[in-house]
C-alpha cells in the first residue's frame, strides 16, 4: 500500500482500431484509500492527432506534462511542423531513461495517428523500455484488469464509433474491480478528420 | 494532528487551519497561525514537519514578494501553485526533502474566479472546489462532498466549515481547539471569526 | 580621436559614449525595415527582405519574424546570424518561464530577459554586442496587446506603432500622421503595408520582398494566436491595399483557378 507507483492510483488504456486510435483513462487522483479529487485526466494533448497518457506517482506525471511541453514546444518551433507518434514514442523513452537510477514513478502510453494517417500506440515502462503494440496496451493500478478486459473485447479493424465502444467498456469494467481508479472516465478517439472526446460517467464509489 | 479545510464559493475562497503547535504529546501553544498571506489575493496554509513548514512557507512568501516587485504584477493563484508545486517537486528527490503540505486559497482577478489548490509534501497539486489536509481530510471530506455547492454564499461557505469543525468537535479522538479562518475574494485577504 | 576609444566594448569615449554599441546600431539602420502597429484586437508586425535573388532557393521558414512563445512573436532587424542566437535565448526563455509557472510569460517580461543579455555585452570586455534590434509583439492578461522595441545597448520601450532599420524615419513620421488609438488589426495591416510600400526601394511589393506576421485571439479559445503569413496570403492582403505590382496575364490567370485555402482565406479578408 505504501508503493509509490499505486500511491495516487488511476489508469490508463489505448486501442488500435482501422484509421482510428482510442485512449481512455479513469478521473480520480487518491491519496492511498482517500480520494482527493475527481477530475484528475491522465491524458494529455501532445499535437492534434498524438495524445499522452500517463499512470502512476501524480507528482511525476505533472512534473514530465510540463517537461514534454517545453521539449515539444522548442521541437515546433524550430521544425516548424509537428512531432510524429513513433518520434513522440523516442522522445518520451530518452526522457525517461536519463533518470534511469533514479526513475519517474510513472508507466506512459501513446495514442495517435501518423502523417500518413496510420495508427500508432506504444507504452512504456518507468525507465523507458518501449513496447509497440499491434492491439493494445494499458497502464495503471487496475492494469491486470485492464489486460483481461481488452484481452476479451479488443477486435481488429473497428472503426471510430466501435472502437470507442469497445475501450470504453473495457474501461468501465476494469473500473468495477479496482479501487484506486474511477470516478468517471474521459475517452478519446482520434480519427484522420477529428478527435472525438467523451466523458463517463461511471460508478461514484 | 495538524489539520487544515479550503472551501470555494461564489466569489470567494475560504482557507481555515488549527492552531496547535505541539512537540510530541504536548501541547507547546494554541494560538499558532500556520497560515501566509503570499499576495494580496493568495493564502497558504502548511502543514507537517515543523522545522520544514517554517523554513519553506518563508521561502515561498519571500520569493513570491520579489517576483511582485520585480515585475510589478503579482503571479496569479494558477501560476503562484504552480511554481510551489514544483519547488517541492524538485526538493522531493534531494537528501532532505521539505515535508509539507498546502493548500492554496486564492482569487484569481482577470478571470474574478475563487481558486482552491491542494498540494502535498510529494509535489501533487490538484485543482478542487474543498479540500483538507491531515486527519480532518478523514472526517470532513464526506460532509463537504453532501453539502458542498460551487454557488455557496459566503455566510453558508462558513456555515459548512462549521459543520465540518463540528464533525471533528463530536467523532476526533483529538481535541484541536479553534481554528484560525481567512476569506480570499475580490476585495483581497482577511481574517474572519468563526 | 574616437579610434582610442573604438576596439573595446566597455570603454567610455571622453564624451561619454559607448563606440560599438552606436556602431551596432548603425548596423541595424541599414538591415531591411521592420514595421510593428499595436491595434486594439491584435499586433502586426510587418518586414522587408532585403536578400532576394532569383537563384536564391525559396525557403519555407521566414528569416525575419519568429514566433517565440504561444503569446509572442518578434520582427528583428540587423545581424541575420545574431538575431537567430537571440530568437533560440528568446525561445528558450519563455519555455522556462512556462515550465516555473504553467502560465505564458508576459511580453515585457520576455523583452526584459533580452535586454538583461544584450545589455552584458557593452559592459563585459572581450565580446561585441548583438547587432540586433527586435520587436516583440504579443499578448497576456496582465496587460493584453502589447508592442515592444529592444535594441543592442539593452534598453527597451514599448509602442503603439514603431520602425527598425533601414529608413526608420521616415516610417515613423508616417505612423505618426496615420496612427490612430482605436486603430484595428485589419487597418493596422493595411498601415503597415502601405509603410513599407514608402520606406522600400521597389516600386511595388510582393511576397519576395516581404514578411507579415499577426498577433489575434481565437475567437472560440480566446487564446492568441500567432500566425506567420504564407506568400499567397501576403500577396492577397497586397492586392486588396492596391500595393500589389501588376500581374502578367499568365499569373492572373492561375491565381484565380487556384482557390486558397479557406482558414488562411478567411484570416486575411475577414
Amino acid at each position: 500500500m505504501s508503493d509509490i507507483t499505486t500511491l495516487n492510483g488511476g489508469s490508463c488504456i489505448a486501442f488500435k482500431g482501422k484509421n482510428c486510435v482510442a485512449i481512455a483513462c479513469d478521473l480520480r487522483l487518491g491519496n492511498q484509500a482517500l480520494t482527493v479529487a475527481c477530475n484528475r485526466d491522465k491524458v494529455f494533448k501532445i499535437t492534434d492527432k498524438t495524445y499522452l497518457g500517463m499512470t502512476g506517482l501524480a507528482s511525476d506525471v505533472d512534473t514530465l506534462r510540463s517537461a514534454f511541453r517545453y521539449r515539444l514546444n522548442m521541437y515546433r518551433m524550430k521544425e516548424e511542423r509537428e512531432i510524429e507518434p513513433e518520434t513522440f514514442a523516442h522522445l518520451v523513452s530518452s526522457t525517461l531513461y536519463e533518470k534511469r537510477f533514479g526513475p519517474y514513478f510513472i508507466e506512459p502510453i501513446i495514442a495517435g495517428l501518423n502523417s500518413n494517417n496510420e495508427p500508432f500506440i506504444a507504452a512504456a515502462d518507468l525507465i523507458g523500455c518501449l513496447n509497440f503494440a499491434k492491439d493494445f496496451v494499458v497502464t495503471g493500478t487496475a492494469s491486470d484488469k485492464l489486460f483481461g478486459m481488452a484481452e476479451g473485447l479488443w477486435e481488429p479493424d473497428l472503426g471510430p464509433e466501435e472502437l470507442f465502444e469497445s475501450i470504453s467498456q473495457a474501461l468501465l469494467g476494469a473500473l468495477e474491480r479496482d479501487a484506486l481508479s474511477g470516478w468517471g472516465a474521459i475517452v478519446r478517439v482520434i480519427t484522420p478528420d477529428k478527435v472525438i472526446e467523451r466523458t463517463l460517467q461511471s460508478r461514484q464509489d | 494532528m495538524e489539520c487544515s479545510f479550503g472551501i470555494t464559493g461564489k466569489g470567494y475562497t475560504i482557507i481555515a487551519s488549527d492552531s496547535n503547535a505541539a512537540r510530541s504529546i504536548v501541547k507547546m501553544k494554541t494560538d499558532e497561525d500556520k497560515q501566509k498571506v503570499l499576495s494580496d489575493h493568495l493564502v497558504m496554509t502548511y502543514s507537517g514537519e515543523s522545522g520544514d513548514t517554517l523554513q519553506f512557507s518563508e521561502y515561498i512568501e519571500r520569493n513570491l514578494r520579489l517576483y511582485g516587485i520585480r515585475n510589478h504584477v503579482e503571479l496569479r493563484p494558477r501560476a503562484a501553485a504552480s511554481w510551489i508545486r514544483a519547488q517541492i517537486a524538485d526538493s522531493l528527490r534531494t537528501r532532505n526533502a521539505y515535508q509539507v503540505n498546502l493548500l492554496l486559497g486564492g482569487f484569481d482577478l482577470p478571470t474574478s474566479e475563487p481558486a482552491l489548490y491542494w498540494v502535498d509534501y510529494l509535489g501533487t497539486l490538484a485543482t478542487v472546489p474543498f479540500a483538507a489536509h491531515g486527519y480532518g481530510a478523514f472526517f470532513a471530506l464526506s460532509t463537504l462532498d453532501r453539502y458542498h455547492r460551487p454557488d455557496m454564499s459566503l455566510e453558508e461557505g462558513l456555515d459548512l466549515l462549521r459543520r465540518c469543525i463540528n464533525e471533528l468537535k463530536t467523532r476526533f479522538i483529538v481535541d484541536l481547539g479553534t481554528f484560525k479562518v481567512r476569506v480570499v475574494d475580490r476585495e483581497g485577504v482577511r481574517e474572519v471569526k468563526l | 580621436m574616437s579610434r582610442r576609444y573604438d576596439s573595446r566594448t566597455t570603454t567610455f569615449s571622453p564624451e561619454g559614449r559607448l563606440f560599438q554599441v552606436e556602431y551596432a546600431m548603425e548596423a541595424i539602420s541599414h538591415a531591411g525595415t521592420t514595421v510593428g502597429i499595436l491595434a486594439k484586437d491584435g499586433v502586426v508586425l510587418a518586414a522587408e527582405k532585403k536578400v532576394t535573388s532569383k537563384l536564391l532557393e525559396q525557403d519555407q521558414s521566414s528569416e525575419k519574424i519568429f514566433n517565440l512563445s504561444d503569446n509572442i512573436i518578434a520582427g528583428v532587424a540587423g545581424i541575420t546570424a545574431d538575431a537567430n542566437s537571440l530568437v533560440n535565448y528568446a525561445r528558450n526563455q519563455a519555455q522556462k518561464y512556462l515550465l516555473a509557472y504553467d502560465d505564458d510569460m508576459p511580453v515585457e517580461q520576455l523583452a526584459q530577459r533580452l535586454c538583461d543579455l544584450k545589455q552584458g555585452y557593452t559592459q563585459y570586455g572581450g565580446l561585441r554586442p548583438f547587432g540586433v534590434s527586435i520587436l516583440y509583439a504579443g499578448f497576456d492578461d496582465h496587460h493584453h496587446f502589447q508592442l515592444y522595441h529592444s535594441d543592442p545597448s539593452g534598453n527597451y520601450s514599448g509602442w503603439k506603432a514603431t520602425c527598425i532599420g533601414n529608413n526608420n524615419g521616415t516610417a515613423t513620421s508616417l505612423l505618426k500622421q496615420d496612427y490612430k488609438d482605436d486603430i484595428g488589426i485589419q487597418e493596422a495591416m493595411g498601415l503597415a503595408a502601405k509603410v513599407l510600400s514608402k520606406t522600400m526601394d521597389a516600386t511595388s511589393l510582393d511576397s519576395e520582398k516581404l514578411e507579415f506576421a499577426t498577433i489575434t485571439l481565437d475567437p472560440r479559445t480566446k487564446k492568441p494566436v500567432g500566425r506567420v503569413f504564407k506568400p499567397n496570403d501576403i500577396d492577397r492582403l497586397l492586392e486588396k491595399h492596391g500595393l500589389a505590382k501588376p500581374k502578367d496575364p499568365e499569373a492572373a490567370a492561375a491565381a484565380a483557378t487556384s482557390a486558397p485555402a479557406q482558414g488562411e482565406a478567411m484570416a486575411v479578408d475577414s
